[in-house]
């Protein structure tokens, strides 16, 4: 059954192709669905002891095994990514986009590099799946993104093709020592710290970029302002978490030598990342801009708790992961909306809107609020438990990167106030539609149910992350 | 019903309120939303009595609801915690609650977001409860944001005025300031005794051979104050406090002034055994100055401020500041006996500028006010007993709770003794100054005012006149010994029997004679205040200047002692130059031009590269598909040798 998460997504991909028109709203929702629940089948059938369950592992050709399986870690990737994508084709519903044959396609083979990416046991496969989610997302911007979209895209295609190449280098790198390209064999490798140091810096290449990482981050505000909506929320919901999920199952346990010398430097990058994001937010004039830099401050809170490698940091930032993409993906629905009616998003052309759509300024509002993770949001608890770990490893970083709680509520509510508030500008300004309602409602209602009970999430991953931890304080090795 | 069933309702019960107010409320006729929203409020007010009666001499209550978070080191639960503190701040939360509900249904009867108001409100309430009914420092944290978000939305209720949202993000994002201070507390406390739960911490401190070191015990305690300057408007945090009353007058009577702003005095108190450590004394000092700069800062500012509510503002500020000397030299007790007579007066003083509003058409500067006494004489009334209670006129709430604090002071620092009666001095004067100035002398309005000056309805007379009653008899709850032998001191015994804590337990009164002496030179000097102003503002009948005309200390007071100038140019111009500057000069020019020529170094390499660069994306895309492929064959074939 678990080939389904393979066949599904290539399924749907393909026949959407050919199905009429009129028909191509309903069977990408129907499509996403069918993948929804295979996953949820899936979750259900785990154990979830903190093991991984193959459902692929064999030898096959030069070292290239073919080990497909997952954890915890995993399935809850896996689950957040088939939550989103029918979230994403819903909240597109209304564009013409919606209708677009290609265009859904290109979603499903996202989709479908994105389960890749999560169940990917080998290394060899993680890598060409983590370059697949590149296609479409490059040519879903490409063909449907904003018309000065050319420079922008080429910025971001160098930028991420440096990275996935570092990454092969590193792969190939460590695979030298190791008999197949099989995850329990990679991390069988050991290394001096020197060298482990290198290579774990080809990999932190390829995600700080995806995630990205300040200064690695110039592709992303341009890149997010120029593709169309779904592309955004693709990228931003669940294409960054690929990212933060690699440094978690590939990027620490491979090179757990590397820990030493890396972790300092890259907590120092992701805080300055955090303050960097939130004061560039402040003053964006772009509402679209705004939450890019806002998703990249973020971001790099939940980067450099990964790094402090604890526990509950760690526990911490799989609920801010599944926080953060239910979140920016309302976020950018929300100023979709505004574009959609006004046409235009930026800031100084527009205000007044809470009279005109009472219930769009409340879920607005209510996505304010868990965008600045008050309590009761699943926001806080993630940040809660990361700035914890932060805290007690470092004082100084766990400060600054808490700065995030002030100066996240100072971008936000200019955001929201400036466009929601004020008197009125426009002269009318349609409420929600139902398509528009259901997504912000279901986002909201997940992030408030995590927010009060989130150990729907933490007992879920918990025991898989203890595994992971457990394999890094006592690598075969050393 | 006993306590473990009666705490889960009282904190349930606003919630169900505004769920259906926030749900159905905009198809339900104002009376139905208003008395949903009230008689929520008035039955919790009527659990947390009873559990009020059977806690109060027994053990304190826990229930457990639910576990939020387990991890490896700890867990936080979602559970309540009733003891005589918890249950005071209760009653007082609930019944003043109560009353300002039952006000806000005639003062917002025309307002079209009325059900929305009282959705607001409710939830308020709820929040408030978590924060006071929550059995550990967690618990507090999600009600601690949850009243500055309630706050914020109640500050930018009219939100067409871009003025009040502005107001309303300033409360919002200075609250944070002190929120994250209290969370890093949080984390400390968790750290060292790996728990969040008050009853834990309390133990563990204070069994015998427990150890801290002195910099952890400072850190957990200055974070936590940090925490209570943002909520409770303490100097540096204090200046969101005046803005906020741009929100409609009961929330400033319910939030501003009666209960969210005594939070950082309940963390105090609650925290009280970490404050009598060692290592805190030092806080404790701070906390004391602090709250004495506030109080004599703001009663400064007070004195020429024209506006009835940002008189009142500031006189809040000023209030909470005595409160933090109180809870610096170590008086929880007189400090708690201060936040219930405080909330009693305050709250009849905003719910009465409100009334006073309500029958103005919206005016609220009180140079177009006067002579107002005849035509809203019940407002009259119930204002002055609350000017007479707030200037420690004898024998109302005011005197007794004031005077327990300055007699503190007068104990065991003279300095502090002075400098409060120098601060109690001032709060006489300009509320008695805007007492007079509001209800005596000529009617500076326009003829339309006039003409429309009107009593409210009884839902707004009624809690003022219980308020009144309260603000008069309130010293009772905890009566020095000096007049009676028995019946005296009740608030002291009630907090000392469950309470955890040494603090709290400290039973030592003033010598009576002392105490009586002090008494006495207060009581007779908020008397002698009130016959000066009457000569100045009635006899001799002066109104206060325009603000262009003033000169000196009155315009250093008129313009707020220009915090708000100085905070501008310190945080958030540099804030919002750095934002701009830094987007266009590093991210725009320097990062982005870095990337463009690394990308013309490539581009420029070489004529074979230059025919591959065809500019046209889809062969990039199949140059690198045929990469990725190319580097599989590749491997295979070296594999295979």
């Amino acid at each position: 059954m678990e080939l389904l998460l393979f066949i599904l997504p290539l399924f749907f991909a393909l026949s959407v192709l050919i199905i009429p028109k009129q028909g191509v709203r309903a069977y990408g929702i129907i499509g996403s669905l069918a993948v929804l629940g295979v996953v949820i089948a899936c979750m259900m059938q785990y154990n979830n002891d903190g093991t991984t369950h193959y459902f692929v592992n064999k030898p096959w050709l030069a070292g290239i095994t073919l080990s497909f399986g997952y954890d915890g870690i995993s399935l809850l990737m896996l689950l957040l990514t088939a939550v989103l994508v029918p979230l994403i084709l819903v909240s597109n519903f209304k564009n013409e986009l919606a209708e677009n044959r290609l265009f859904t396609s290109m979603v499903f083979f996202m989709q479908l590099g994105l389960i890749g990416v999560f169940i990917s046991m080998d290394g060899l496969w993680f890598y060409i799946f983590w370059e697949i989610t590149l296609i479409p997302i490059f040519l879903i911007s490409w063909w449907f993104g904003a018309p000065e979209r050319k420079a922008a895209l080429m910025k971001f295609f160098i930028y991420t093709f440096v990275g996935s190449l570092a990454m092969l280098a590193a792969l190939i790198g460590i695979k030298v020592n190791a008999p197949t390209f099989y995850i329990e064999d990679l991390k069988a490798v050991t290394f001096t710290c020197k060298t482990a140091c290198w290579l774990a810096m080809g990999f932190f290449l390829a995600f700080a970029v995806k995630i990205p990482i300040f200064p690695f981050h110039t592709w992303q505000p341009d890149t997010y302002t120029k593709s169309p909506m779904a592309g955004t929320m693709l990228l931003s919901g669940i294409m960054l978490k690929m990212a933060l999920y690699g440094m978690i199952r590939w990027m620490i346990p491979l090179f757990p030598e590397a820990v030493a010398c890396l972790q300092w430097p890259v907590i120092i990058l992701a805080t300055i990342g955090v303050v960097y994001g939130a004061i560039i937010a402040i003053k964006q004039k772009d509402m679209k801009r705004v939450f890019a830099f806002a998703s990249m401050s973020h971001v790099g809170l939940i980067a450099a708790a990964i790094m402090v490698w604890d526990f509950d940091a760690l526990s911490g930032s799989m609920v801010q992961i599944v926080n953060h993409g239910l979140v920016a993906v309302g976020l950018f629905l929300a100023v979709e909306i505004i574009e959609r009616r006004t046409g235009t998003r930026n800031l100084a052309d527009l205000g007044g809107f809470a009279k005109q759509a009472p219930k769009f300024a409340f879920w607005f509002a209510a996505l304010a609020f868990a965008s600045v993770s008050v309590p009761l949001t699943s926001g806080f608890i993630g940040e809660f438990l990361m700035l914890k770990g932060l805290v007690q490893f470092d004082m100084i970083a766990g400060i600054v990167a808490g700065t995030t709680l002030i100066l996240g509520a100072v971008y936000t509510f200019r955001a929201y106030q400036l466009s929601m508030y004020g008197p009125v500008t426009r002269d009318q300004f349609a409420d929600l539609h139902w398509s528009e309602l259901v997504v912000l409602a279901i986002i909201i209602l997940a992030v408030v149910i995590l927010g009060v009970y989130p150990a729907l999430i933490t007992d879920f991953v918990n025991p898989s992350l203890k595994v992971v931890l457990e394999t890094l304080s006592t690598p075969s090795g050393l | 019903m006993s306590v473990s069933q009666l705490l889960p309702l009282i904190l349930l019960l606003p919630l169900i309120g505004a769920f259906i107010n926030g749900t159905i409320g905009k198809s339900l006729s104002k009376v139905m939303v208003g008395t949903i929203a009230t008689g929520v409020m008035a039955i919790s007010f009527v659990l947390a009595v009873m559990a009020f009666m059977s806690v109060q001499h027994s053990e304190p209550v826990t229930v457990h609801l639910f576990t939020m978070i387990k991890t490896s080191s700890f867990s936080l639960n979602a559970r309540l915690f009733a003891d005589n503190l918890s249950l005071w701040m209760t009653l007082i939360v609930t019944g003043v609650g109560t009353l300002i509900h039952l006000f806000s249904m005639g003062y917002m009867k025309h307002d079209a977001g009325y059900y929305k108001f009282f959705t607001y409100l409710n939830l308020f309430i709820f929040s408030m409860l978590t924060l006071v009914l929550g059995s550990n420092y967690f618990m507090l944290f999600f009600g601690w944001e949850g009243v500055g978000i309630c706050s914020y939305l109640l500050i930018g209720f009219w939100y067409q005025d871009f003025k009040n949202t502005l107001a309303a993000r300033k409360a919002f994002i200075m609250n944070r300031i002190g929120d994250l201070g209290l969370l890093i507390g949080l984390f400390l406390i968790l750290g060292k005794f790996g728990t969040l739960e008050y009853a834990e911490v309390a133990k563990a401190v204070m069994t015998e051979g427990f150890e801290i070191s002195e910099m952890l015990i400072f850190g957990i305690t200055i974070c936590l104050f940090i925490g209570a300057t943002g909520k409770s408007a303490q100097i540096p945090l204090f200046t969101w406090l005046p803005d906020a009353m741009a929100g409609p007058t009961p929330v400033s009577a319910l939030i501003h002034a009666a209960t969210m702003v005594t939070a950082g005095i309940f963390l105090t108190v609650r925290s009280n055994f970490l404050y009598e450590l060692e290592g805190a004394h030092v806080v404790k000092e701070i906390i004391l100055y602090v709250g004495l700069a506030t109080s004599i800062i703001a009663a400064f500012i007070a004195m020429r401020q024209n506006d009835i509510k940002k008189v009142l503002a500031y006189s809040t500020v000023s209030q909470l500041g005595m409160l933090f000397v109180a809870l610096g030299m170590g008086a929880y007790t007189a400090a708690m006996f201060h936040v219930t007579t405080h909330a009693f007066f305050k709250a009849l003083l905003f719910l009465g500028s409100g009334s006073v509003i309500h029958a103005m058409s919206d005016e609220q500067d009180i140079r177009k006010m006067g002579g107002l006494r005849k035509k809203i004489p019940v407002t009259h009334m119930t204002f002055l007993i609350g000017t007479l209670a707030i200037s420690g006129i004898p024998f109302l709430s005011g005197f007794y709770s004031k005077d327990e604090i300055i007699g503190h002071s007068f104990e065991s620092h003279k300095f502090v003794y002075f400098a409060l009666m120098f601060s109690s001095a001032l709060t006489a004067i300009y509320m008695f100054r805007l007492y007079f100035v509001t209800f005596y002398g000529k009617f500076r309005g326009t003829h339309e005012q006039e003409h429309h000056l009107h009593e409210g309805p009884a839902s707004m007379t009624l809690p003022l006149i219980i308020l009144a009653i309260l603000s008069v008899f309130g010293g009772l709850l905890n009566l020095p010994g000096v007049f009676l032998h028995k019946g005296t001191h009740w608030l002291s015994h009630y907090y000392a029997h469950n309470v955890a804590g040494p603090g709290v337990a400290v039973g030592e009164h003033g010598d009576p004679n002392t105490t009586l002496m002090l008494m006495i030179v207060a009581g007779a000097m908020a008397v002698v205040i009130a016959g000066i102003t009457y000569t100045i503002y009635v006899t001799k009948n002066s109104i206060p200047k325009e603000d262009d005309q003033l000169k000196g200390w009155e315009k250093a007071s008129a313009m707020k002692l220009y915090f708000d100038e100085i905070y501008d140019f310190l945080f958030v111009k540099p804030v919002l130059w750095l934002s701009e500057k830094g987007a266009h000069y590093f991210e725009g020019a320097f990062l982005h031009r870095g990337v463009v020529s690394i990308g013309k170094v490539i581009g420029k390499s070489g004529d074979l590269v230059r025919k591959i660069q065809t500019g046209r994306t889809d062969n990039y895309l199949l140059w690198m598909v045929s990469g990725i492929i190319g580097l599989i064959v590749y491997y295979i074939i070296y594999y295979k040798n």
